[in-house]
This record gives C-alpha cells, structure tokens and sequence, in this order.
C-alpha cells in the first residue's frame, strides 16, 4: 500500500509539474483572475434564482458574485485542465508505457485527479484571495463566508473534476475531450435555469442531483453543509471509479 | 531458467484473431530477433509480455515471475521500449528518468545512481538537462531505452528499437543493444532484417498471429528457396545403359528433395542435374540430416561419381518472404531450430569437390565490429 501511495504522489508530481512546465497554467491563471475580476466588479450575477449586484452598483463587501459565478465558469475551466490528462496520454501512447511501469490504474487515475485539483485549488486561490483583501480593506468582510465559499467551491471543482477526467479517458483527441466535458458541465449548470419550466416534482429531482443545487444554495452563499459535502465526495469517488475501470478496461481491448 | 516463457497465447480484437497460440522460451542471456510482417501480432505479443495487454488465453511467464496485467509488482522485472517511443515531451530527460525511478519505487539515493548509471550507459549525459521535445529523434530512443533499463530488469522487451534513425544513429543502437545483450535477455521486433542478423543469436518469425519460425538468422537464410546443383559422371559399364531423366527420378526421390528442376546430358558421361531442395514438409531434412549427403549416398549406390555439388540458398529476405507466406505456412508447418541443414553439410568427407556457396553466412564478427565502434 505504502509503495501505491508512492507512485500516486510520483504521478502527482508529474502532472502537476507538467502544468507548470507549459505556458498554459499561467494563461488559465490569468484569464480565470481576469473574468472573474471583471464579473465581480462591473457585472454583478444578475442569472438565476441567485441575482446579486456587481460591486460598485451594490457596493456590499461580499464575495458571493465571485462565487456566483464559479461553477459556470468552471464549465471552461476544468475541461481545459483536464482535457489533456488522459486523451493526450492515449494520443502519444504514453499511457501504454505508463501501464507497463510498475503502476496501478488506480493510482495513477488518483494522482492525476489530485495534481488537477491541487492546481485548481491554486488558481482559485491566486484569483479570489487578493480580492478578498481588497474588498475588506473597503468594508468590513466577513471572512468566514469566503472561506466558506472557497471550500464550497473547492469541493464542486472536485467533483467536476473527477467527471471531466473520466470524459478525458474516453477520447484520444482533447478536443472532443474538452467539448464532451463542457457541454456535461454546461447542461448541469443550466438544469438551475430550466427547472423553472418543467413540472414541480421533476425539477426537484434534475436540480437535487445536479452539483451546483449543493453549491448555490449553501456555499455560494458563504454557508458550509455537511451534505454538499457527502454529495461531492461521492460524486468525486463515482467518477474516479469510472475512471479506473476505463483505463484499465483498455487492457482487455 | 526461461527468462521468458510464454505458452499458448491467444488474443482476438473484435473479429481478428491476432494470435493463434503463440508459445515460446527464451533463455537468459539470449538476444533474439522477433520478425513478422505489419499485423502479425508482434506488438500484440509483446504488450501482452510487458502486462499492457490481457491475453484471452494462455501464459506468459518473464523471469520466472508470471505476468498479472492488474498486479504492478509483476512487471518490475521487464524493461519495455514501445514502438514510436511514446515519451512526456515537456519534461527534462533527468527530471523524466527521475520520474520513472520514483515509480519503481527507488529512493532518493537509488535513483540519483540508477538515473546516472542508465544516462552513462545511453550516452545521454550531454542531453540531460534538455527538454526530451527538443531531442533529435535518436537521442529520444536512447531516453526510450534508458528509461526502460531503469528498473534494472532482467528482460528487454524492445518494439522496433532503431525504426526512423539514421544509419550513424542505427549503429549506435545496435552497438548498445549487443552490449545490454551481454547481462540481460532481449527480445527484439524489427523490419530490418540485416539488423537480426547483426544482433540476434536467434530469430522467432511470426505470421497471422502464429510462430513460422524459430532458429537461427543463419538457419532461416538456409531455409529459404535453395538449389543443389550435382555434376556427375557415369561409370564407364553404365555408358550405353543410362538414362538421364532414370537418374532424375533417383534423386528425385531423395527426401529434402522436392523436384527436379533440369536435368542435361553434358556428353562423355557427364550429367547435369538441378534439384530444388528447399524444405519439404516431412522431409528428412527437418530432422537435420542434410540433404546433400543424402544425395551423394544415393549417386554413391548405384557407383556414380560426383564432380560437382554446389547448394545455391537465396539470402535472409528471400526465406523471410516465403517463411511468412500464409501458403507455405499451411503447407509446411512451423520452422525450427536443427530444422535446416546445418553448415556442416558442404564440409561432409563423402562430398569431395562440393562447393557450397553461401549468399550469407553468419555475421557475428560484424556485430563485433559494429560494437568496437561505438
């Protein structure tokens, strides 16, 4: 077990490392900083059933647009970091190599799906944290909802994570990849807007198992909940399980 | 020990049946060449060998230890280099050697000396600080090959280790190869036939998913298309009776010879005769006993004296061709080792003018060559 735990964090460190290597995590860095920056101050989250206006029209220190606004960001976000984690290794034929090192599919599927999270956990960090300085520099923020929310977010991002990387494993090309895991995310989050026009009982069911109903209601709104917690760790164990049998399916192909 | 045993494997791909069976041992300290055309089933048999691939039956055993494809730990005594040499090329090639070290389960201080040993050993040593992108295709073989030495594995399984390098890179590589062959026991796919014959003590040829030959490089280059060539003169007694096409029935019935290909009354008493002797299904020959001593022994009987015997056997390639020929295979069974008649036969004492001529003989020296070079 100790030498599992070995090739996760061996698997971790490369994947992370890669990220860093590539022009690419500075870029997603930037452009999440930036979109999420501008919705916070100019736009406000004037979609769905939470409406919220933009700092300077509200002018209320709070974070909550921010957060509004995560998980349809996320729907570009996470596919874009994970689009590449398996489909590029099919692509190349790494991925053979790496089954031929003494690895588990388990494993190796962790350690991708922690290096992802760890540098999303970053970028969200890098991007929301100065913000939070700055806002309660002008008012008086209550920290414990931006933490709370950080976590909130955290968790979600981990849950859609864990799907995208399972989307990734199907495909050898990142961009089909990336298209399948945001039109997933995507539909996901709309299911929030459409549950306005189906009947009663089916909306509760399309809004209750959708991650972001265990999001918008409680984080976003600063508020920790033990079940959003229950519910994006089973989420988290449901993809990577699937992940596991995808690629170690490819043995018997 | 086998330091690969492999019995029986079977893996179909949908409706394709890739491998029919194959079963094989190889010896430690064997370097041997896996030949077959595009779509035998040799990256097949060698993914189910590294434990990429399940087979859907039978086993492969690699040094002693049988693989598991789901068990991690089965694999850690075979070194592999895929086809195409799949590598992550952002990272540096230490940072990469270091990686797999690490998922060998090396520490610090055993992966700081295994990634050295393996970077001296590959001549990387200027290259180890570049990014494996920016490497020139031969150097990426050599990072594909020392990461495969990494885990200090027994058993090399190398898929078309020098395909798309230039000549100088060619050499190098075989060189290495030759030299890695001296502690470890490899197991080599190529196109390239003169590569087997430079590097390869034996050749295992595979075809439609089954083993068509197992011997030597020198032994399949026998196998192929050959001729033997008898000048004979006819004791005096015998001159009015003879027949030449008599003569040929005789030898016809020879077993190792399948046909008579001409026969030519020279005149004085001297016949010229051609005989297709390559190898028959249930000939003799198989079994070693060469053919051209069963030949002579026949004219010997009936008093004829020979002048001439000379064996004519096309070259590597031209038995390769007819060796992986779905036709032959059906008609003539697997070829292995002690199959084809050995070298000694054009030496044989009874032979006394014979004059065997060898398109190929053995390389070895060659190899030797190629390996002081590098």
């Amino acid at each position: 077990m100790s030498s599992e735990l070995g090739t996760v964090a061996w698997v971790f460190r490369r994947e992370l490392g890669a990220r860093f290597d590539s022009m690419s995590a500075l870029t997603v860095t930037i452009v999440f900083a930036l979109v999420a920056h501008g919705l916070y101050f100019f736009l406000g989250h004037p979609v769905g059933d939470l409406q919220l206006p933009s700092l300077w029209a509200g002018r209320v220190a709070s974070l909550q647009v921010v957060f509004a606004w995560l998980p349809l960001l996320f729907v570009g976000l996470i596919p874009a970091l994970t689009m590449g984690a398996w489909a590029e290794e099919r692509a190349s034929g790494t991925e053979e190599l790496l089954f031929t090192w003494p690895v588990s599919g388990r494993a190796s599927v962790l350690g991708k799906f922690l290096a992802v999270w760890f540098f999303l956990g970053l970028v969200l960090t890098v991007a929301i944290l100065p913000l939070a300085i700055m806002v309660s520099s002008l008012g008086n923020l209550d920290w414990g909802t931006v933490f709370g929310g950080l976590l909130g977010a955290f968790l979600l991002a981990g849950a859609c994570i864990a799907i995208s990387l399972f989307l990734s494993s199907l495909f050898s090309e990142q961009l089909s990849a990336f298209l399948s895991s945001a039109l997933l995310l995507g539909l996901l989050w709309s299911a929030g807007l459409l549950v306005h026009v189906m009947p009663p009982g089916l909306a509760d069911a399309v809004f209750y198992t959708s991650p972001y109903a265990h999001f918008f209601d409680s984080a976003a709104r600063g508020v920790f909940d033990l079940r959003d917690l229950i519910y994006h760790t089973s989420l988290m164990v449901f993809g990577l399980w699937c992940n596991t049998l995808v690629v170690e399916g490819r043995r018997w192909a | 020990m086998n330091m690969i045993h492999v019995q029986g494997l079977e893996k179909h791909y949908g409706d394709l049946h890739a491998l029919r069976g194959i079963s094989f041992a190889v010896e430690r300290g064997e370097v041997v060449g896996f030949l077959g055309p595009n779509g035998a089933g040799k990256s097949t048999t060698m993914k189910i060998l590294t434990g990429y691939l399940v087979p859907d039956g039978g086993s492969c055993q690699m040094a002693g230890i049988d693989v598991v494809p789901g068990d991690p730990g089965s694999r850690r005594n075979v070194g592999y280099l895929p086809e195409s040499t799949p590598l992550y090329r952002g990272m540096r090639v230490d940072r990469y050697l270091d990686f797999v070290a690490g998922l060998h389960g090396q520490e610090r201080a055993e992966r700081k000396a295994s990634v050295g040993r393996v970077i001296e050993a590959c001549r990387l040593g200027r290259h180890a600080g570049r990014r494996i992108g920016w490497l020139s295709k031969g150097f990426r073989q050599r990072v594909g090959l020392a990461q495969a030495l990494l885990g200090e594995p027994d058993v090399l399984i190398l898929d078309e280790p020098t395909s798309g390098l230039d000549p100088r890179e060619v050499v190098r590589m075989r060189a290495l190869i030759s030299e890695l062959g001296k502690e470890k026991t490899v197991l080599l796919s190529t196109h390239i036939l003169s590569e087997v014959e430079a590097t390869c003590s034996r050749v295992i040829v595979i075809a439609g998913g089954q083993i068509v030959a197992d011997a030597t490089p020198m032994e399949i280059a026998r196998s192929g298309e050959a001729e033997l060539t008898v000048v004979l003169r006819v004791p005096q007694d015998q001159l009015t009776s003879f027949s030449t096409a008599a003569i040929g029935r005789d030898l016809a019935h020879v077993p190792g010879v399948s046909r008579l290909i001409s026969s030519e009354d020279c005149g004085g008493g001297t016949v010229r005769l051609v005989l297709d002797v390559r190898r028959a299904p249930g000939s003799l020959a198989r079994s070693g006993e060469p053919v051209a001593e069963l030949v002579a022994d026949t004219l010997a009987k009936r008093g004829w004296k020979i002048s001439e015997l000379t064996r004519r056997s096309d070259d590597f390639e031209a038995a390769f061709l007819e060796i992986t020929d779905p036709n032959r295979m059906a008609m003539a069974g697997p070829l292995v080792r002690g199959d084809v008649t050995g070298p000694t036969d054009s030496e044989s004492p009874e032979i006394g003018s014979s004059n065997e001529i060898e398109s190929l003989g053995p390389r070895e020296g060659n190899a030797e060559g190629e390996g002081g070079n590098a």
